[in-house]
């Protein structure tokens, strides 16, 4: 839905008070703080085909997908890698990856794809293997280990802040605990407030009181955490200048709010943002110029994003502690439909972005058959959970014995980060 | 955790007790006001069926008559449904109409499931408007939803495959044998139809072939129609995995091979996977989320058997579940936590709210409960994609999907407007509840325990404890021990309703009394 037009059509649009005088965000900024990693969800399942360009398949590529295909020449070049370019509406991310700010792990999936958008984003989120379904999300389960028994006893004196934030309006299974979504939900575009709550609790075993238990126990959450967020929200933090304006790019918008949240000094360590329309099914890009068009608007605002969040993470001076990633639930097919779209396909590049990644591109440039059938997938090079495993490894610096058990198995690693010492 | 006692899909036969009553009406009207009880009370379970499972024609989209909207093709007073397309900008307003007026008919509710079932289509055979682009098309697509709400599954998917905004939505129209799109042909399978268990063994190559069938159809923007191109069809044969018993459709040229879209609708009906997908669903979206082993056995798959020996029709399936045992089993009282739509027009049917007389401010507030609605994450007409709402699927959680820390403030945010004494403003009407009005419906209102007896027994699902009934009743008296205070006021208030005096003093200990009930997790229930 449009949020603007429902912001000015609803009486109760209310502006996030900055109170001037309010000085509560004097955090201490010196030393080491704990890292940060914030995930950016493409939904739909993003043309990594078209994000991140093989240029030394272009003969096959154009072959395969002659009504999508980016001409060679508006490809962006990035430094050092001569066999693949950029999508040219990604001029940001190239900034930034010139600058080893951003980096690129290829052909990243898993054994046996699934094409429903459901069940792979399920797998992606709860950190499945394709034939397996677990019910909690790969990042709760990390932060079950550093939230031990949550919600019980928490917030506390060490712990005062929300473990994760998710932006928007709903919550996701990423950070679907054992026992509780471990993130507190704040919309992008709206105030925050906390709940009332009634003291009383129901002890009958009936489903009516189970369910009416579990919306208790949000209520808790909500309103013991919402003096700690009610305040970071307060943080006067000065944006850079390049966001565009509010409602332009909700990635942008949910990220400068994610900036203003850190910021402010909160120990949570994740958030999650996500950008919807990656499905291009059809009219992928424009007839008229294959850089413009739907996908070129969505990388666009991707790029921009993350380079207007990156510009607040410098200011803030917490380059060293603030990282990242964008992942999609799946890639898409090689060959191109007849309607100037790709169907749903098995792997995807991810980006990852900060300033201690080891960078350059991990991987080795898809290979394009001469023919390609429709069916055609990407070859998978890395297990998705190779990627989450190193994460937690080198970012988080989780113990090996909790990425097993937080991963279910033994995923090799991936030299994603220089150590963070 | 007390599970279900009863497995069976007989009916009860004594007459519906009050709390029997206020679950069957609860779980298929959207909120049931005093009024709405009264006219099912009394009633044994056929003629509440009778009244549940009546079908009336789809209502005619109201004619444009919102001063705000400018459209330059449709003059004030007149339908835009057939006008010519004009751009995205006035587009946009048109789907705002239809959406409103789609929330509009809910709130207008009959005595039947048309406006439940309608809902559980959308998300069901889903298409988001805002990717279609065209409200002409997505008024098309309403209405067959609607037409069909209380018909034929199968019709219903025969006529949706080649909707027009279905065509548009997963990419039906640019389908054809020189590129198969497979998108239609995998969520019809998957979402529509057969489901995505693990022992649903379809192919890849069965999506495939089912995509190839389904070349050659194009929506017509002119016309509003959808149109079978002969030449954009595939011809070969197309050949189906041992799932499918390894069926061959033949391929046809010509016109005739349109009618290889009737044949695959056939074959994938005919496995009783489709049956009990859609009765699952419907299980899910009346009774509760949870289908054990028990559940799939004993009630699903009879209810299959019902849905298929009736050649799909639905309400021989929807009689059976509603009258059953099993649907009255006091198990599942409260076992959904209420959908945006069950709670915020929920509430206000409750409570009785009126709406505007005049229709153009009638509209302004079917906007406004768009939008809240939107708000509240369940924007009708866009669910956020083409599996409907994750509460309706996500597993396991499902139903607590649509409470976390924003919705639940979010919710009790927007019940207050309608508490406060401006009253909800659309943009110029306003609207708000009143308490006293309703209280007046009620047994016994003067004395304070059995006013709290009855709101909480009508408002909720499920029983409170002592305490919180003792919180509720010191807001009726203000703190007051003794009840006589509360009864003076009301009987003063009763002798002269003009008084304004009188009535304040209610309506003050009304509104926070009722607030506290809709602010307990409680009422979040059905």
């Amino acid at each position: 839905m449009n949020r603007r037009v429902f912001i000015k059509n609803t009486a109760l649009a209310t502006v996030l008070p900055y109170f001037l005088g309010s000085l509560a965000s004097c955090t201490v900024k010196s030393g080491k703080q704990k890292p940060v990693f914030v995930l950016i969800q493409l939904i739909g399942g993003n043309d990594g085909l078209n994000t991140l360009i093989p240029l030394d398949q272009y003969p096959n590529l154009s072959k395969a997908r002659p009504n999508i295909l980016i001409p060679e020449n508006k490809v962006l070049m990035m430094n050092g890698a001569t066999a693949t370019g950029l999508h040219p509406s990604m001029k940001g991310v190239q900034d930034l990856y010139n600058n080893n700010l951003v980096s690129f792990i290829q052909g990243v999936g898993y054994e046996n794809p699934n094409y429903s958008h459901f069940r792979s984003s399920d797998i992606l989120l709860t950190g499945s293997g394709s034939a397996e379904t677990l019910y909690t999300g790969w990042m709760a389960r990390y932060l079950e280990t550093q939230y031990k028994h949550y919600p019980e006893g928490f917030p506390n004196q060490t712990h005062p802040d929300p473990p994760a934030i998710k932006i928007g309006d709903t919550g996701s299974f990423l950070f679907e605990g054992y026992k509780m979504d471990m993130s507190i939900v704040i919309d992008a575009y709206k105030s925050f407030e906390s709940p009332e709550i009634e003291p009383s609790g129901n002890s009958a075993d009936t489903y009516a009181a189970h369910e009416v238990n579990s919306i208790r126990e949000i209520l808790l959450q909500t309103k013991s955490y919402s003096n700690v967020i009610e305040k970071a929200l307060k943080n006067k933090f000065s944006h850079s200048k390049s966001y565009p304006k509010s409602g332009e790019n909700s990635l942008a918008d949910q990220l400068k709010m994610v900036a203003k949240l850190i910021d402010s000094g909160l120990e949570t360590s994740v958030y999650l943002v996500d950008l919807k329309g990656f499905d291009t099914h059809e009219d992928q890009l424009d007839a008229k110029d294959p850089t413009k068009g739907t996908h070129a608007d969505l990388l666009k605002k991707v790029s921009q994003a993350i380079s207007c969040f990156w510009e607040d993470v410098n200011q803030m001076g917490r380059e060293h502690d603030v990282s990242g990633m964008a992942f999609s639930e799946f890639g898409r097919r090689i060959k191109s439909n007849a309607s100037r779209g790709t169907d749903h396909g098995s792997t995807q590049p991810i980006l990852f972005f900060g300033a201690d990644l080891a960078g350059g591109i991990m991987g080795k440039n898809p290979v394009i058959p001469d023919t390609v059938l429709g069916s055609d997938n990407l070859a998978l090079q890395y297990d998705f959970r190779s990627v989450y495993g190193s994460v937690l490894k080198k970012w988080m610096t989780a113990p090996s014995t909790d990425i097993k058990e937080i991963l279910k198995g033994d995923f090799p690693e991936l030299k994603i980060y220089k150590s963070r010492s | 955790m007390r599970i279900a006692s009863s497995y069976s899909l007989a009916p009860i036969n004594s007459k519906l007790k009050k709390d029997e009553l206020s679950h069957l009406l609860g779980r298929c009207l959207f909120g049931v006001s005093i009024k709405d009880f009264e006219f099912f009370k009394g009633k044994d379970i056929n003629q509440c069926m009778e009244s549940l499972l009546k079908r009336s024609p789809a209502p005619e989209m109201l004619a444009q008559d919102d001063p705000d909207i400018i459209d330059p093709l449709v003059p004030r007073g007149t339908q835009w449904i057939n006008a010519p397309y004009e751009s995205e900008e006035i587009d946009k307003k048109r789907r705002f109409y239809l959406k409103a007026w789609w929330v509009g008919q809910i709130i207008n509710r009959d005595y039947s499931l048309t406006e439940k079932m309608t809902l559980f289509w959308h998300n069901h055979f889903v298409t988001e408007m805002d990717i279609v682009k065209d409200g002409r098309y997505s008024y098309q697509y309403v209405h067959t939803l609607r037409s069909h709400a209380l018909g034929n599954f199968k019709n219903l998917i025969r006529e949706g495959t080649t909707n027009i905004a279905m065509l548009v939505y997963l990419n039906g129209n640019s389908n054809n044998k020189e590129a198969p799109n497979e998108n239609y042909s995998r969520e019809l399978m998957e979402l529509f139809t057969l489901g995505k268990d693990p022992h649903v063994r379809y192919t890849e190559e069965d999506v495939k072939a089912a995509a190839r069938v389904l070349t050659g159809w194009k929506d017509d923007k002119e016309t509003l129609q959808t149109n079978f191109h002969p030449e954009l069809h595939d011809t070969d044969d197309k050949r189906f995995s041992s799932f499918f018993d390894h069926t061959i459709i033949k391929g046809r040229s010509g016109a005739s091979g349109a009618i290889e879209t009737d044949e695959l609708v056939d074959v994938i009906f005919c496995r009783k996977e489709t049956a009990k997908y859609f009765c699952r669903n419907l299980y899910r979206w009346l009774v509760c989320a949870q289908i054990d082993d028990r559940v799939e056995t004993e009630i699903i798959t009879p209810l299959a058997y019902i849905l298929q020996a009736n050649n799909y029709e639905v309400s021989p399936v929807l009689r059976t579940l509603l009258s059953s045992e099993h649907f009255f089993d006091p198990a599942f009282r409260g076992c959904i936590v209420k959908s945006p739509v069950d709670f915020w027009i929920g509430a206000s049917k409750q409570f009785d709210l009126a709406f505007p007389a005049i229709s153009v401010e009638n509209h302004l507030c079917w906007l406004h409960y768009m939008f809240y609605l939107g708000g509240l994450s369940m924007m009708i007409g866009d669910p956020p994609s083409v599996a409907g709402w994750p509460a309706f699927y996500q597993a396991p959680k499902f139903h607590q999907w649509w409470i976390n820390s924003y919705t639940l403030s979010f919710r009790m945010k927007i019940i207050d407007s309608l508490i406060a004494e401006e009253g909800l403003n659309c943009n110029g009407p306003r609207i708000k509840f009143d308490f006293s009005n309703f209280v007046r419906q009620l047994e016994n209102p003067e004395d304070p325990d059995k006013l709290i007896n009855s709101s909480v027994e009508f408002l909720l699902a499920m029983e409170i404890s002592q305490s919180d009934k003792n919180r509720l009743k010191a807001v009726l008296l203000s703190g007051q021990e003794a009840d006589h205070y509360w009864t003076d006021a009301w009987n003063k208030f009763i002798a002269d309703p003009e008084n304004k005096e009188n009535k304040g003093v209610i309506e003050t200990r009304l509104k926070e009394f009722y607030r506290k009930i809709i602010n307990m997790p409680e009422y979040q229930i059905m």
